[in-house]
């Protein structure tokens, strides 16, 4: 599909670029350069234009009568995703779903993707995590769902609103939220009972560090009062926290303007640090904190809610959950939304974008929804699901669905920007588990945003 | 696998096995013979095998027994509840078959494809054969991640996706087994051949009658490396196959994996891992005979 | 298989020196060229198939790979702009090369030299004829088998300061478990021995086939003319092995400078473990999908990999050994 036009010249930016890239092509051998070339990508300036996307009219179209799903599974979700998809079998004869492992996480997904792109076999429904989507977005391979929302007659009133905000850019729906989730507080209850202290999460990191050292304190055995969590994947999403809580973030609110290194947002950084090099009361996870709360290390962490059925198969001891503590410019909202959403493909018929949305709505529906969540401990994602049986299999579970009454759309910074999650983890990384300076430590990440925006998003959006 | 962790009892054992034509000097070398070679075996059965070990013992463990400060060794059951979970997830039997088919092939005709060009090589006349060799060499040095995208391309437009044949062609040309056998060869004695040529037996009869005969170990080695290779490459399969049913088991392992949590399905992927392992020793076992071929060649001796 | 060693292997001499290429190549010049051509067409007929493949499916997507090195491209995206060397400009110049440069190079002589120089102690005591070899040579061969993702998982589970077994055994000698995972050198020397434990098998096998190609007669020769253990085994086990040795060097370096499965899930972030490889990989899919930037280190790799195999071929082969 996107093989590249002939050799123009006076096209492309400089003479001498063509030049060298002629003569390069040529020194390959011309087959060579032929096969090189159909499977890359168009280097063309003004394609970009034409190829912008323009709504799609659904009226008339018949939905296809095979589609496929591509899963990378999150939270263990292949048994219940096929479970959803036989009802839907059942529920009407047109459309059939093949559910595909198409990787075992996000990069590979993509990967996969990524190939499927340039002239394979794409998808007709694919899930993307909150870091993934903007990118398919600016590399123009997803649709806009609206005009297919309209014609399958999917209700956005009954979503939760900050759900369905995480894939809302210029006016337009990308992704439906289906895998969702937020950081909880998780505690040990035994410890909290030990230590003396109220059977709840604390109000503020303040009030935290006021409990902390009796928590060490009370003779339970753990290596410390509370374990962050593993940096990579967790620093970028739930150290947002702490950020908000303290005034800053990594951007501004619904901008690309990075704010990392500002005055709130490094005092929220150095309390991190100061959790675990002067009050010694934190500890940063290897691999995984849930791991280390479960097994009695720790006495308390933030995790996912998607890791809330783990928790409770494994631990040995009553667990308690609650809301993220709040910092001293802020008390709520500080909680951020995660988790994955399911779009379609740009590139596919009319007939099978149809029929993906169709399934789309199904797979979402208050009912299935409520499913899916006890299977997985994601998030409800519809307002209308019927929560109470979610709440009897985990009664902590409730305090995830109250939570997201109270949660804040993420920073850009994070989930546009191509790759920042990533630095994120590192910067945090040398900070709690190198003593690095942390003034010093986020400026360096500014500069490494800033690139990222000025070469990797700022053009394409 | 008693014997050998019964250190109490090697004497038999040596004496059994080598005293026909080495006596005296195992008899003068006996203490050096459980040193260098009794004890080395053992210490590196065990660094290797504890971790496997721990491993097996972690597929019947819960994700409570896991998760602790305190491991204990043994699960607390050997009920095999990860293995059927695993196995409700995933459908071990075709995965399976796909991934027995497409070893067996790919690996087969690998090897085929190695001893002839290794053969043509180190024997045959051919101008250029040096920079053709290095050509062949290069491609190990390729890293596997490029040749994705573009293979993925030409694959598809050709119809291979969701096909034995995707899977497996682009995979066949091999660089390291002709590399592997090509040493082999040039170490073999040239006047054997000369010999052979001499009395007019074709390239053929000489590679089939002598060459191959002769370079048994090595050609062994290359067969079980390769069919390792095989059985184990993730990244093509995945990229390549979209149809459920066509998955090989590394790719349907995916299944197993938790992407939010790993303590959740480690027993599972630990399950898993299990039985992949399990058929490749299987065949190893079988081909460390040949790569072993000891029967009629004693032991190095010092 | 009784064919297997049935041929007699001569050997040529005590002193067994020159190799036989230089031997064959005068004597053949001086054949009729009839028959060259006949062997030509024996050649092609032979490599063809192999070479052909490895053209297509190897060749024409490193060519790809060089041109997709000189575009400013976003993985993904249909779109992309020609740079020309600007790729590797910003490669050469960005402050974190010098230290993935530091990393490969410690990464891979660790790696290569122990699992070379531990394979070959482990195939010598495999080689002696015991009880329970069998079992030995299938169980130190067996991690080899297993995939990047389950070794790593493995590890990753022993490694681990508060559920894993090591921290464990630690703690019960009043010690507590070195930071593995947040240190950055201890992370690299995690993934070295977990690389080395993985595939010093691997050279196990290899080396335990070559020592069975020695012929026998040799040793028992050298151990009847009085030679010490250690001095057969420098002066005559050694030198038979350096073809093995040879093909192990170079491959080992191979899949060394390529190993990132491990990398990857043992240290997601790669602080301390970033090899070339794995920055490759970092570049395209777990940031910022600069799949032109990441094309660029995959060919810069490409050519240092080139490099260090033409030195091993001109320099290295030369004292090879061959019989």
């Amino acid at each position: 599909m996107s093989a590249t036009p002939p050799f123009r010249p006076g096209t492309l930016a400089s003479a001498a670029l063509d030049r060298r890239r002629f003569l390069g092509l040529a020194g390959l051998g011309l087959s060579a350069a032929a096969l090189a070339a159909c499977s890359g990508p168009s280097t063309a300036p003004g394609a970009r234009a034409s190829a912008a996307a323009t709504g799609i009219d659904y009226s008339g179209v018949k939905p296809a009568a095979e589609i496929t799903w591509w899963s990378s599974n999150p939270g263990s979700s292949q048994e219940v995703s096929q479970q959803i998809v036989d009802a839907f079998h059942a529920s009407q004869p047109d459309i059939k779903v093949s559910l595909v492992t198409a990787g075992a996480n996000y990069e590979e997904i993509a990967q996969k993707f990524q190939a499927a792109q340039s002239g394979g076999q794409l998808p007709d429904l694919m899930v993307f995590s909150d870091v993934w989507w903007f990118r398919y977005f600016m590399q123009d391979s997803i649709v806009p769902l609206d005009p297919l929302m309209d014609a399958v007659g999917i209700e956005t009133d009954d979503y939760r609103d900050s759900l369905l905000a995480d894939y809302q850019y210029e006016d337009s729906q990308w992704a439906i939220p289906w895998a969702r989730s937020t950081p909880l507080f998780y505690y040990n209850k035994a410890h909290w009972a030990a230590a003396g202290l109220p059977d709840r999460s604390p109000k503020t990191w303040d009030e935290f560090s006021e409990w902390a050292p009796k928590l060490q304190a009370a003779g339970t055995g753990v290596q410390h009062a509370f374990q962050h969590p593993a940096l990579a994947g967790y620093a970028g999403w739930s150290f947002q926290n702490n950020l908000w809580g303290w005034g800053g973030g990594w951007s501004k609110k619904g901008s690309f303007d990075i704010t990392c290194n500002s005055e709130p947002s490094a005092a929220a950084i150095q309390f991190l640090q100061d959790s675990v090099y002067k009050n010694g009361w934190a500890g940063v996870a290897s691999n995984d904190s849930v791991n280390d709360l479960t097994a009695g290390a720790a006495s308390a962490t933030i995790a996912s809610t998607g890791s809330l059925v783990t928790v409770l198969k494994a631990a040995q001891f009553d667990v308690g959950a609650g809301f993220l503590p709040g910092g001293p410019k802020e008390i709520s909202p500080v909680c951020p939304t995660g988790g994955a959403g399911v779009g379609i493909p740009k590139d596919i018929p009319k007939e099978n974008q149809l029929a993906a949305a169709t399934f789309i709505k199904f797979l979402t529906s208050p009912e299935n929804a409520v499913t899916f969540s006890k299977a997985t401990g994601y998030l409800p994602v519809r307002k209308s699901a019927k929560v109470d049986d979610i709440i009897a299999a985990a009664p902590q579970a409730k305090v995830a669905i109250e939570q997201l009454d109270v949660t804040r759309p993420q920073d850009w910074a994070r989930v546009f920007l191509p790759g920042a999650d990533q630095e994120m983890a590192k910067t945090c990384a040398n900070i709690l588990t190198s003593q690095a300076d942390v003034q010093s430590e986020l400026d360096g990440l500014k500069t490494t945003l800033e690139t990222i925006y000025n070469r990797d998003v700022a053009p394409n959006i | 696998m008693t014997a050998l962790l019964d250190p109490t009892d090697p004497r038999p054992a040596e004496q059994t096995s080598e005293p026909r034509r080495s006596g005296p000097l195992s008899r003068r070398n006996l203490v050096a013979t459980i040193t260098t070679g009794y004890l080395p075996i053992l210490l590196a059965t065990a660094v290797v095998v504890l971790p496997l070990v721990w491993m097996a013992l972690a597929s019947f463990k819960s994700p409570g027994e896991l998760l602790t400060q305190r491991p204990s060794v043994l699960p607390d059951s050997f009920a095999p509840t990860n293995y059927t979970d695993a196995a409700r997830s995933v459908p071990f039997g075709r995965l399976f078959l796909n991934s027995a088919i497409v070893t067996v092939v790919g690996a087969g005709l690998k090897v085929v494809l190695a001893v002839l060009t290794a053969y043509a090589l180190v024997f045959v006349r051919f101008p250029g054969k040096r920079i053709i060799f290095i050509l062949v060499l290069a491609t190990l040095m390729v890293p596997p991640q490029v040749s994705v995208l573009p293979n993925y391309v030409l694959i598809s437009s050709l119809g291979g996706q969701d096909t034995y044949w995707g899977i497996i062609l682009p995979g066949l040309g091999t660089g390291f087994a002709t590399f592997l056998l090509r040493q082999q060869f040039l170490s073999l004695p040239l006047s054997i051949l000369e010999a052979a040529e001499i009395d007019g037996a074709s390239h053929w009869r000489r590679l089939t009658r002598i060459v191959v005969p002769i370079s048994t170990p090595a050609i062994a080695t290359v067969a079980l490396v390769n069919i390792v290779f095989e059985w184990n490459e993730y990244l093509w399969p995945l990229v390549i196959v979209s149809d459920p049913h066509m998955m090989t088991l590394p790719v349907g392992l995916t299944l197993l994996a938790n992407s939010e949590s790993g303590a959740d399905s480690y027993g599972i992927v630990m399950a898993g891992t299990v039985l992949v392992l399990v058929p490749v020793l299987v065949v190893f076992a079988a081909f460390q005979r040949y790569i072993v071929s000891g029967l009629t060649q004693g032991a190095v001796k010092d | 298989m009784a064919s297997v060693a049935a041929p007699p292997m001569e050997v040529p001499g005590a002193a067994p020196g020159s190799p036989p290429a230089p031997r064959a190549r005068t004597r053949r010049r001086r054949r009729p060229s009839r028959r060259n051509r006949r062997d030509y067409l024996v050649f092609l007929a032979f490599a063809a198939p192999n070479l052909l493949l490895i053209a297509f499916f190897t060749y024409r997507p490193l060519f790809s790979n060089i041109y997709y090195s000189t575009l400013n491209w976003t993985l993904g995206s249909p779109y992309a702009t020609p740079i020309g060397l600007g790729n590797y400009q910003e490669f050469f110049s960005s402050p974190g090369t010098g230290r993935i440069l530091t990393t490969t190079l410690v990464f891979t002589v660790a790696t290569v030299g122990g699992s070379m120089v531990l394979g070959l102690l482990v195939a010598l005591a495999l080689n002696r004829r015991v009880r329970g070899g069998g079992f030995a040579r299938a169980a130190v061969f067996s991690p080899f088998v297993l995939s990047g993702v389950g070794v790593g998982l493995v590890w990753l589970f022993i490694f681990d300061p508060v559920v894993g077994v090591l921290g464990a055994i630690l703690r019960a000698f009043g010690s507590s478990s070195p930071q593995w995972f947040n240190d950055p050198t201890l992370s690299l020397v995690m993934v070295i021995i977990v690389y080395v434990w993985k595939n010093l098998g691997y050279a196990a096998v290899i080396y335990l086939a070559g020592l069975q190609s020695i012929n026998k007669d040799l040793l028992e020769a050298a151990a009847i003319d009085g030679a010490s253990s250690r001095r057969t085994f420098f002066s005559i086990v050694l030198p038979l092995l350096s073809p093995t040795t040879f093909f192990l060097l170079v491959t080992t370096m191979l899949n060394s400078l390529q190993a990132f499965d491990l990398l990857r899930i043992m240290t997601p972030l790669g602080r301390g473990t970033t090899t070339l490889i794995f920055d490759a990989y970092l570049q395209a899919f777990g940031g910022s999908n600069r799949a032109g930037y990441s094309a660029t280190v995959s060919t810069v790799l490409f050519a240092l990999l080139v490099l260090l195999t033409v030195f091993q071929l001109t320099v290295l082969e030369r004292r090879v050994h061959y019989r």
